[in-house]
């Protein structure tokens, strides 16, 4: 290889890394009610989110078919899709050379991978599906979504506000650009997420981790690397010559994974072609071999033994929920099912990202340990726009659906209830009704009757008292979070089992809608 | 005169002082105009020239703030905000008469971006030279004393307290709490902080800020009203179309005439009452001069 020439992979792994950011950036509102293209699309090619998601439904789904296509690839290629594709082992590349190395760790070489991978696989065929919480793009995503992107964006803002207690409204001169960057790049409101130190942990440490080796994650970790390994096996596509050669062995040190071992690890070949770009005598070569000589590998019985009964315990001793906590575990529209949804959701973070009012959050322990970093409504920081149907069109795998919003602004979220104790018309009589206000539902799901009272000085007035009128409450939680009340809410959300859509019959003609 | 007698008269002052006031300026009627068209924009243009042109308020080189209501996220023909004609209409004459910039912007209640796109107003205004079209930023909230019965000092927006002429456009719809929701109630969208807990003496509340800032121009759109399940509205059964635009320099008659649209009684809309009653402006027919155009 020439010096200076930057081969194709690295030319690709950009490549990706910038479409990834810019589908990350683009998995917001800007204008329009539908996002052509989102960062899901990383996902709905992800297999291991293919798989569990399979595994957990029993049933496959055609918008996960990239993730079959790109199985099919990596049957054929190997793992290409991690030493070209995958932004997260790009990050890895990127860094790691600024890394100094120390020994290896022993404990991690041999088969952690595949207690981390099959016991995922096996809690989804138990019907909770955990992938998302070890798949690098979720990691990277929700690192991104948590902690990175709030944080830019709030110290541009704080930037921002900073100039204009400096310049006041001076700072105008200025605000083209900043317009520019507010539409294009920042996230419109400054959001804090609960969780976001322990995904912010969760990706240093996967950096961290290159001190050990080149690619330790890649290699000794990452479900979804393990499971391509595994696929890799049977790649026809196989190294000449297989193992070091006697006289140079410079692959040692040229390749980010296998050959700390003489032969080449076909699982954990990355096909990054750094060997055969940078062999003095040109005799590396990846050809086609046929496919005769695979070595297929099945884990050893006790792994996938134990790996089962792990993937049990994982799926059912979490299911612990407070009945408080619980009561609060409200889920984006169209979300009829828990446990549906617990089969189906990847906790990649996106519904949260793209969030227009930034009432989604993960779960901490809201829905128990099963549900961390599932998405949960939590009304008194925002609520759901009545005619905003995002979080649907970018969930990789329909655990929120994407659908019409018609459709969507009947999907009953949960039922909001009043505090005869806090809401003031009625525990203090005062007027309010900006609950009333607020309510999107054309006829009202919240109303108001009139009676007559007497203030606290004794002249009478007319005092406007609320009432919800369940029926007609999808449970978009506007009216929790404009209740002026500080603290707790005078109007509450809370979450109901029958989450039958709103009848579109109106008890006073034709549709309420 | 001994000081005694003096002091009695100064306490007795404020009893008397508003009906001096009206008495004294009672031969001034408040001017309203009632323009009707189908094409909103001329409605606004005929309304605004009916009371002495836009240049009788707009001056060259001022900086000029447009407040419509874009409060909903909802599309023109719904009546939950002010129509983007009768908007564009109302800032290209400011234009016309040689303001240097024209501001618009509004604090929604929804997703700000959805109701700029929603309700039209930010396609009406794209590509017109000299118009910003702004989203509200909280640090540009500046407490202010006000001094008034409910209010002791609130968060008003930068722009609209500093602006040469501030321009109020409401759209004349129904409110579940106020009855209706007109120019007067319009001015929430320049407030910051939390503007629900106003609610509970919200026709004080709302003089109290008025009587600050005052809108020098009030254009209402009553193109389509919203009748019923106001402020938002949504169903259209509730909308009724009328095609017309009042415009005044005085707010309160301009509420007022907005109010006989809907069948009401000014006096029935106790923020128009409060106002008028703090000396804000004209409520009684009587004091009011219409012109139909």
């Amino acid at each position: 290889m020439k010096p200076g020439k930057i081969p194709s992979a690295r030319i690709s792994q950009l490549l990706f890394l910038l479409l990834f950011l810019v589908l990350f950036i683009q998995t917001e509102y800007r204008g329009s009610d539908r996002i052509a293209i989102a960062v899901n699309s990383f996902f709905r090619a992800d297999p291991l989110v293919g798989l569990s998601y399979f595994l957990a439904e029993k049933s496959y789904l055609v918008l996960l078919l990239p993730a079959l296509l790109l199985a099919l690839a990596t049957l054929v290629l190997g793992r290409f899709f991690c030493g070209w594709i995958c932004p997260l082992g790009t990050i890895l590349d990127l860094v790691t050379g600024k890394i100094r190395k120390t020994a290896p760790l022993k404990f991690l070489q041999g088969r952690v991978k595949y207690w981390l991978l099959f016991p995922l696989l096996f809690a989804a065929l138990f019907n909770v599906n955990l992938a998302g919480l070890l798949d690098p793009i979720a990691i990277l995503v929700r690192a991104l979504t948590f902690s990175f992107y709030p944080l830019f964006g709030d110290t541009v803002r704080q930037g921002w506000v900073g100039l204009y207690r400096v310049l006041g409204e001076g700072r105008d001169v200025l605000s083209p650009g900043y317009g520019f960057l507010r539409d294009h790049l920042l996230p419109f409101r400054e959001t804090f997420y609960p969780l976001a130190f322990l995904s912010f942990s969760l990706f240093l440490f996967i950096v961290f981790l290159e001190r050990y080796e080149t690619r330790l994650w890649c290699r000794r970790l990452c479900p979804l690397g393990t499971l391509l390994g595994l696929l890799a096996r049977f790649s026809p596509i196989r190294r000449s010559p297989a193992t070091l050669c006697p006289d140079c062995g410079d692959c040692r040190s040229t390749c980010p994974t296998s050959f700390d071992q003489d032969l080449l690890q076909q699982e954990e070949c990355l096909r990054c072609m750094s060997c055969r770009l940078k062999c003095r005598f040109g005799r590396v070569s990846f050809e086609f071999r046929g496919f005769r000589d695979r070595t297929p590998y099945l884990p050893e019985r006790r792994v996938l033994l134990g790996s089962l009964v792990a993937g049990f315990f994982l799926a059912r001793l979490f299911r612990f929920r407070y009945p408080s906590a619980q009561a609060a575990v409200l889920r984006p529209p169209g979300v009829r099912d828990e446990d549906d949804f617990l089969k189906k959701c990847v906790r990649c973070g996106e519904c949260m990202k793209v969030c227009l009012r930034s009432v989604l959050y993960p779960a901490v322990f809201q829905a128990g340990v099963e549900g961390l970093y599932t998405p949960v409504v939590v009304p008194r920081l925002g609520y759901c726009e009545y005619n905003c149907t995002l979080c649907g069109q970018v969930c990789p795998t329909g655990a929120i659906p994407d659908l019409p919003v018609e459709v969507k602004k009947r999907e009953v979220i949960g039922k909001a209830v009043l505090d005869r104790n806090h809401c003031l018309p009625l525990a203090k009589g005062i007027n309010c009704i900006v609950c009333e206000e607020h309510c999107p539902i054309p006829r009202k799901a919240i109303r108001s009757e009139e009676v007559q009272s007497v203030d606290a000085s004794g002249r009478p007035f007319i005092l406007r008292k609320p009432y919800v009128v369940d029926d007609l409450c999808n449970g978009c939680g506007i009216c929790e979070f404009v209740c002026p009340l500080e603290g707790k809410s005078g109007i509450e959300v809370f979450a109901v089992k029958d989450r039958t859509p709103l009848s579109t019959a109106d008890p006073e003609g034709s549709s309420p809608y | 005169m001994d000081r005694r007698q003096f002091l009695k008269l100064l306490g007795l002052t404020p009893l008397f002082s508003n009906l001096l006031l009206r008495e004294a300026l009672a031969a001034d009627k408040s001017l309203v105009a009632i323009a009707e068209d189908r094409d909103y924009s001329q409605a606004t243009i005929k309304a605004l020239n009916a009371i002495g042109g836009m240049r009788r308020f707009v001056k060259p080189g001022n900086v000029v703030v447009v407040k419509p209501n874009i409060g909903w996220d909802r599309s023109p023909a719904q009546a939950a905000n002010t129509h983007p004609l009768v908007v564009r209409a109302v800032v290209s004459e400011a234009l016309r008469a040689g303001a240097r910039k024209v501001k618009v912007f509004d604090r929604p209640c929804n997703d700000p971006r959805r109701c700029y796109v929603n309700s039209g107003i930010e396609a009406a205004l794209r590509g017109m030279k000299g118009v910003d079209l702004k989203h509200i930023e909280e640090e540009r909230f500046k407490p202010v004393r006000l001094n008034g019965r409910t209010l002791r000092d609130w968060e008003l927006y930068d722009e609209a307290l500093s602006a040469d002429v501030f321009i109020n456009v409401p759209v004349a719809k129904h409110h579940g709490l106020t009855g209706l929701t007109l120019g007067l109630k319009n001015i929430m969208g320049v407030m910051g902080g939390n503007r629900g807990s106003v609610h509970r003496h919200i026709d004080s509340a709302l003089a109290d800020i008025n009587a600050v800032l005052k809108s020098h121009l009030t254009v209402v759109d009553a193109t389509r009203i919203l009748t019923a399940h106001g402020p938002q509205g949504g169903d259209p059964r509730d909308v009724k179309v009328l095609n017309k635009v009042i415009a005044s320099s005085d707010i309160v008659a301009a509420d007022a005439v907005a109010t006989t649209l809907f069948g009401l009684k000014p006096e029935a809309i106790s923020t128009t009452v409060a106002a008028y009653r703090r000396g804000l402006g004209e409520m009684k027919m009587a004091g009011i001069r219409i012109l139909r155009v």
